[in-house]
C-alpha cells in the first residue's frame, strides 16, 4: 500500500476529524485508527496530514486540547470538540450533503 | 492574552508537539507488537509509516496561523526589508512626509504654546481681563478708572477676587548705567489672584498701599539675576526709580512673569486726580470668576455696574461699557488670526505630502503586483496582505515622522530666534513632549489613512489575473482605468491644495511688498531715532517743569548737533510708527462743518520740537512751522494736518481758525490759532490711513517723554554710538533707549507680516514642489503602465504627436481641474482672512491668473518628460515587453 494513497477531498479530512472528536475526547493516534476502522480501511490518514490538521483545527478554536492519562497509562494529548467546532461541523455536514446530492444528481442525469 | 502566552510558551509547545507525535509512534509500535511483530520489525514499520518526523512537526507548526504579534513582527521585518531594497522610493516617501509633518508639527507646537495652553497661573482659566469701551474711542479697548475698579470689586459678585495693575517705564539709576525698566504698579490682591509666590522676602500686601509706606518694590527673578548679580543680601536694599528711592521687599519666584517681561512691581500709585476721576482709564483689571459662574453672568453684572457708574458720574457720557474676556484671549487676540492662517497653511502642506505618499505607494503597489499575487496564491489572506500594506505605509510614516520631528524641533528653535519682539508668550514656546506626541500621532494617522487605499488596492487583486504572463493585456482594462482614476484624483487634490497655498503666499507677499513700499509721508532714510526717558509730567500746566525740560532739551540738542555727520535734530513726545498715538475727542473747533458720520470726531495730538517737519521732510502746505522762540504768555499756535483741515473745515485754507487744545492753570480753555497746515503722514502705523491730527509745540507743554529724531548726512548706524556718547558726556544719568534707525524701525514694525509672508512662502514652495512631484510621478507611472497600449496604438498608426497629446491631456486635465477647485477654495479662504492683507484684494484677478498660468506651465513641464518618453516608445519593443 506504499504509494497507494486515498486523496482526501479538500476539507473532507477536517470534517471527518471533527465528526470523530464529536464522539468524545480522543487522542491523535486513536483518531487515525477510528477513521481507518470506520471506513473499513478505505481512508488511511497519513500522520503528515493528521497532525497539521489537528493543530489547524485547534488554532481555529474548533477543537480544544488537554493532556490526560491514556488507556496505557501514559499522558496523551486529548482533543475535544468546542461549541464553535460543533457549529462548524454542522455547517460542513449540511454543505457535504448538498455537495454529494449535487454530485449524485449529475452522475445520475448524465447516465 | 492567548497570543501573548503562546509567544512566550514556544518552548513548551515544542515539547508538547514532540510528546504528542512520540506517543503516536509508541502506540503504533505497541499495536504492531500486539499483532505479532518482533519489536525491531514493529519499530521499523512504524517509523516507515510515519514518514519524516521533523517535516510533520514543521507542517503542524505552520498550520497554526501566526499570532497577531508574531505576524506583526514578520510584517515589520518584511516591510523593513522592502524599504531597504528600494532606497529611492523610501527616501522620496520619507522626505515627502517629513516636510509635511515637520511643518505642521512646528506650527502646531507654536500655536499650542501661545494660543491653546493655559497661562501659567493658578486657576488661569478663570482669570478674566475687564476692559472699558467708551463712546469717545469706540474702536479701542481701554483700561479701567479707579472708581470703576472700586465699583466692580464691590458689586460684581461673579468675581471672587479682583485687582488692578498699571504698567510704566521708569529709569533706574545708581546701579550701573542708567536703564529703563518695566515697572508695574499693582493693587492689593494682585499676587494672590495670580498665585504668585516670593523666591525671597515677601510680595506686596494691602499695608503697602498706605501713603508713606508705599515705597517698596518687588524684583523679578531675572532682574535680580542680571542687574543685581543674584545678590543674596538684596532684601532691604534701596532702589532708585525716577529719582525716587524704594526699599526692596522681595524677589518673585522665577516662574512668575506678569505682565510679560516685567522687571519690578510696586504698589499702584493713586493720586488725588485719579482716585475720583472716572475717565482716567489707566488701570488694567484682572478678576477671578467664581467657580461655576459663567462669563455671560459676569458681563451682565458689568452692564449694570456701567449704568450705575454713568449715573454716579454725570461727566461720563452714556456709551461706556465693560467687557470681560479670559485673560489668555485678551493677550493673544492680535495674533490669533495670523497663527491660525499659518496652522491652516501647514496643514495643507501636510495633506499634500500625505496625498503624495499615497500616490507613491500606489505606484509601488502596481510594480509589486506580481509579488502580491504570488503571496495571495500561496495562501496569504486578503486581510493579511492589507495589514502588510498598512504596516509598510506606517513604517514609512514613522520614519517620515521621526525626520519631521527633527525638522519641527529645528523650526521651533528658529522661530524662537526670529519671532518679532512683542510676540506674546514667546518664552513658553519650546521643543517638548507635545511636539513629540503630535508628530507621532500625525505620522501614524497619515500612514493608516493614506496607506489604506493603496493597500486595499494591492490586497484586492485577483492572483489568477495578475500571474498570467505574456498575454499583453495582463492587467485587465478595468483595473487600469480604475487605478489611474485614483492617481488622477490624487493629482487633483494635490494641485488644488498647492494652488490655495500659492494664492495665500502670493497675497501675503504682495501685502508685505505694499507695506514696505507704502510711502509714510516722511523721509525714512538717514534718520536715527531714540527715546530719552525722563520723569513724566504729572501736571501738564506746571510751567516751571516745562521750562526746565526745555532748557535741558535745548542743551541735549546742541550736544547732538555738534556730532559730525548730523544734519538736523528734532523731537516728538512719542515715537513714530510704534502703533501708539494720543487721541483727543470732543475737540472744540471754531467754524467746523458738521461731521458726516454719527461717530464722534477724534484727532491725534503730537507735541513736537521746532523744525520737526523740515527735519522729517514733511511738506508744509500752508503757513509756517513752530519757531524756537516760544512766548511763555501767548500760545504758540497749532499746526493741523491735511486730513484734519478737510474733516473739520472742508478746505486747506484754515490759517487763523481756532481750536481749544488745552486749559490754563485756572481751567479756562485756551484758544489756539492754526498757524500751518501740513501734509498727511502715516506716523502711527504704516498700514493705517492718515487720520485728522494736530501738532502742538513741545516748548509749551507735552507729556514729559521725549523721542529724539536725528537726520544724518552719513550712515545713521555709524553715528549711533557717537550720538549717545555725546549725550552721556554731558548727562551721564540720562538713559538712551530704543535706539534704532527709522528704516529698521519700519522693517521691525512689519515683523509679523514678514514672518507670516516668509513662512507662507516656504509652505507654498514645499507644497507646490510636492504637488509637481506628485503630477510627475502619477503621469510617469501611468505612461510606464501603458507602454503596451501605446505600442499598439503606434503600431496601428498613431503618430508620436498623438501619443504626446494623449499623455499631456491626461495630466493637464487633472491639473486644470485641481486649479479650478483650488481657485474656488482659495477664493473662499482668502475672503475669510481678508483682514490679513494690505493693498491687495483677496480675489485679485491678476494673482489668480498668474498663479493658474504658473501652475499649468510647470505642470506641463512635469508631464512633458514622461510624455516624451511615451512618444519614443518603439512599438516592437513595447509589444515584446515583459
Amino acid at each position: 500500500m506504499a504509494e497507494e494513497k486515498t486523496e482526501f477531498l479538500k476539507g473532507t479530512l477536517d470534517m471527518l476529524i471533527l465528526k470523530i472528536v464529536a464522539l468524545g475526547p480522543i487522542h491523535g493516534y486513536a483518531i487515525s485508527q477510528r477513521i481507518q476502522q470506520i471506513s473499513k480501511d478505505f481512508f488511511q490518514v497519513p500522520q503528515g496530514s493528521l497532525y497539521p490538521a489537528l493543530h489547524r483545527l485547534e488554532d481555529r478554536g474548533w477543537l480544544s486540547a488537554d493532556w490526560r492519562e491514556s488507556e496505557t497509562g501514559r499522558d496523551a494529548k486529548f482533543y475535544t470538540l468546542t461549541r464553535k467546532g460543533r457549529r462548524q461541523l454542522e455547517t460542513e455536514l449540511v454543505y457535504w450533503e448538498r455537495l454529494s446530492d449535487a454530485v449524485a444528481l449529475i452522475l445520475r442525469t448524465a447516465e | 492574552m492567548h497570543w501573548f502566552r503562546r509567544l512566550f510558551q514556544k518552548e513548551k509547545s515544542e515539547k508538547q508537539l514532540d510528546a504528542e507525535l512520540r506517543f503516536h509512534l509508541e502506540k503504533q509500535i505497541a499495536d504492531y507488537i500486539a499483532l505479532g511483530m518482533s519489536p525491531e520489525e514493529a519499530r521499523r514499520r512504524a517509523n516507515l509509516d510515519f514518514g519524516g518526523l521533523e517535516s510533520i512537526k514543521q507542517q503542524s507548526r505552520e498550520s497554526r496561523r501566526g499570532t497577531l504579534i508574531e505576524t506583526f513582527f514578520q510584517d515589520l521585518r518584511y516591510a523593513a526589508r522592502m524599504l531597504r531594497k528600494n532606497p529611492g522610493f523610501t527616501i522620496a516617501a520619507t522626505v515627502t512626509l517629513a516636510l509635511g509633518i515637520g511643518a505642521n508639527t512646528a506650527i502646531f507646537s507654536i500655536v499650542d504654546a501661545v494660543l491653546l495652553r493655559p497661562l501659567p497661573f493658578k486657576d488661569s482659566s478663570r482669570i478674566m481681563s475687564v476692559s472699558t469701551k467708551s463712546a469717545m474711542f469706540p474702536t479701542f479697548s481701554l483700561g479701567n478708572s479707579w472708581p470703576a475698579f472700586q465699583l466692580i470689586r464691590s458689586q460684581a459678585t461673579s468675581l471672587e477676587e479682583s485687582a488692578v495693575y498699571s504698567q510704566s517705564n521708569k529709569t533706574l539709576t545708581g546701579q550701573g548705567a542708567p536703564a529703563q525698566l518695566s515697572v508695574t504698579g499693582v493693587s492689593d490682591g494682585f499676587f494672590e489672584e495670580l498665585g504668585a509666590t516670593p523666591e525671597q522676602g515677601r510680595l506686596l500686601n494691602p499695608a503697602d498701599q498706605q501713603p508713606g509706606q508705599n515705597l517698596v518694590a518687588v524684583l523679578s527673578d531675572s532682574l535680580w539675576r542680571t542687574r543685581f548679580g543674584s545678590d543674596p543680601a538684596i532684601l532691604g536694599r534701596t532702589l532708585v526709580l525716577d529719582k525716587q528711592p524704594y526699599t526692596i521687599a522681595g524677589v518673585a519666584s522665577r516662574s512668575f512673569s506678569f505682565p510679560e517681561k516685567n522687571d519690578i512691581w510696586i504698589p499702584v500709585a493713586i493720586t488725588r486726580d485719579t482716585e475720583h476721576e472716572p475717565a482716567a482709564f489707566m488701570f488694567q483689571l484682572l478678576g477671578k470668576l467664581r467657580r461655576g459662574q459663567k462669563i455671560t453672568q459676569l458681563n451682565a453684572q458689568l452692564d449694570t455696574i456701567a449704568q450705575r457708574l454713568i449715573k454716579d458720574y454725570p461727566t461720563l457720557k452714556a456709551g461706556l461699557s465693560f467687557t470681560a474676556e479670559p485673560l489668555l484671549e485678551s493677550r493673544v487676540q492680535n495674533i490669533r488670526a495670523a497663527y491660525f492662517v499659518l496652522l491652516g497653511a501647514s496643514t495643507l502642506v501636510l495633506l499634500i505630502s500625505c496625498a503624495n505618499l499615497s500616490s507613491l505607494l500606489l505606484a509601488r503597489g502596481s510594480a509589486r503586483q506580481r509579488e502580491m499575487a504570488l503571496r495571495a496564491a500561496l495562501g496569504a489572506s486578503r486581510g493579511r496582505l492589507l495589514r502588510q500594506g498598512l504596516v509598510e505605509s506606517c513604517l514609512i510614516a514613522l520614519l517620515g515622522g521621526a525626520l519631521g520631528m527633527l525638522l519641527a524641533a529645528g523650526g521651533v528653535e528658529l522661530f524662537r530666534r526670529i519671532a518679532p519682539a512683542g510676540t506674546p508668550r514667546l518664552s513658553e514656546i519650546s521643543v517638548d513632549s507635545t511636539l513629540l506626541a503630535f508628530s507621532l500621532l500625525t505620522s501614524i494617522v497619515a500612514g493608516l489613512i493614506f496607506g489604506l487605499a493603496p493597500a486595499r488596492r494591492a490586497a484586492r487583486m485577483d492572483p489568477n489575473e495578475a500571474l498570467k504572463e505574456g498575454t499583453g493585456t495582463n492587467l485587465g482594462a478595468s483595473r487600469t482605468t480604475h487605478q489611474s482614476r485614483l492617481g488622477n484624483a490624487l493629482v487633483v487634490v494635490e494641485v488644488a491644495l498647492a494652488f490655495i497655498l500659492l494664492i495665500g503666499s502670493a497675497l501675503m507677499t504682495q501685502t508685505l511688498y505694499n507695506l514696505l513700499h507704502q510711502n509714510p509721508g516722511f523721509r525714512t532714510d538717514h534718520l536715527l531715532s531714540f527715546d530719552l526717558p525722563g520723569p513724566r509730567f504729572t501736571n501738564e500746566f506746571d510751567p516751571k517743569l516745562i521750562e526746565r525740560q526745555t532748557a535741558r532739551l535745548k542743551e541735549i540738542f546742541s550736544q547732538v548737533r555738534a556730532v559730525p555727520g548730523v544734519a538736523g535734530v528734532t523731537a516728538s513726545d512719542y515715537g513714530l510708527l510704534t502703533g501708539m498715538m494720543m487721541m483727543e475727542s470732543n475737540l472744540q473747533v471754531e467754524g467746523e462743518i458738521p461731521a458726516k458720520g454719527s461717530d464722534e470726531r477724534t484727532a491725534k495730538i503730537r507735541y513736537i520740537y521746532p523744525s520737526y517737519f523740515q527735519t522729517l521732510g514733511i511738506p508744509l502746505l500752508r503757513g509756517r512751522e513752530f519757531d524756537d522762540h516760544a512766548n511763555k504768555d501767548a500760545p504758540a499756535g497749532v499746526i493741523v494736518n491735511e486730513a484734519m483741515a478737510r474733516e473739520y473745515w472742508g478746505t486747506l485754507d484754515v490759517l487763523g481758525k481756532r481750536l481749544i487744545s488745552s486749559q490754563d492753570e485756572k481751567g479756562y480753555p485756551i484758544w489756539n490759532e492754526v498757524i500751518g497746515v501740513i501734509a498727511d503722514t502715516r506716523d502711527v502705523r504704516i498700514a493705517t490711513k492718515p487720520s485728522p491730527g494736530y501738532y502742538l509745540s513741545m516748548l509749551q507743554g507735552g507729556t514729559g517723554s521725549i523721542h529724539l529724531l536725528v537726520r544724518t548726512s552719513a550712515d545713521p548706524d555709524a553715528l549711533a554710538t557717537s550720538v549717545t556718547r555725546q549725550i552721556w558726556s554731558e548727562f551721564p544719568d540720562q538713559p538712551v533707549t530704543h535706539l534704532t534707525t527709522m528704516s529698521r524701525a519700519i522693517s521691525e514694525s512689519l515683523g509679523n507680516q514678514r514672518l507670516r509672508s516668509v513662512l507662507l512662502g516656504v509652505f507654498a514652495a514645499i507644497g507646490f514642489a510636492l504637488a509637481l512631484l506628485g503630477v510627475y510621478g502619477v503621469i510617469s507611472y501611468s505612461v510606464a503602465r501603458r507602454v503596451q497600449e501605446i505600442g499598439i496604438r503606434m503600431a496601428l498608426g498613431a503618430a508620436p504627436r498623438d501619443v504626446l497629446r494623449m499623455v499631456l491631456q491626461q495630466g493637464l486635465w487633472s491639473v486644470a481641474l485641481g486649479v479650478v477647485i483650488g481657485a474656488a477654495g482659495a477664493l473662499a479662504l482668502a475672503r475669510v482672512i481678508a483682514s490679513q492683507f494690505y493693498g491687495v484684494k483677496p480675489a485679485d484677478p491678476a494673482t489668480f491668473l498668474a498663479a493658474s498660468a504658473a501652475v499649468l506651465a510647470i505642470a506641463c513641464a512635469a508631464c512633458w518628460i514622461p510624455a516624451r518618453r511615451a512618444m519614443r516608445v518603439d512599438p516592437i519593443v513595447a509589444l515584446r515587453y515583459e
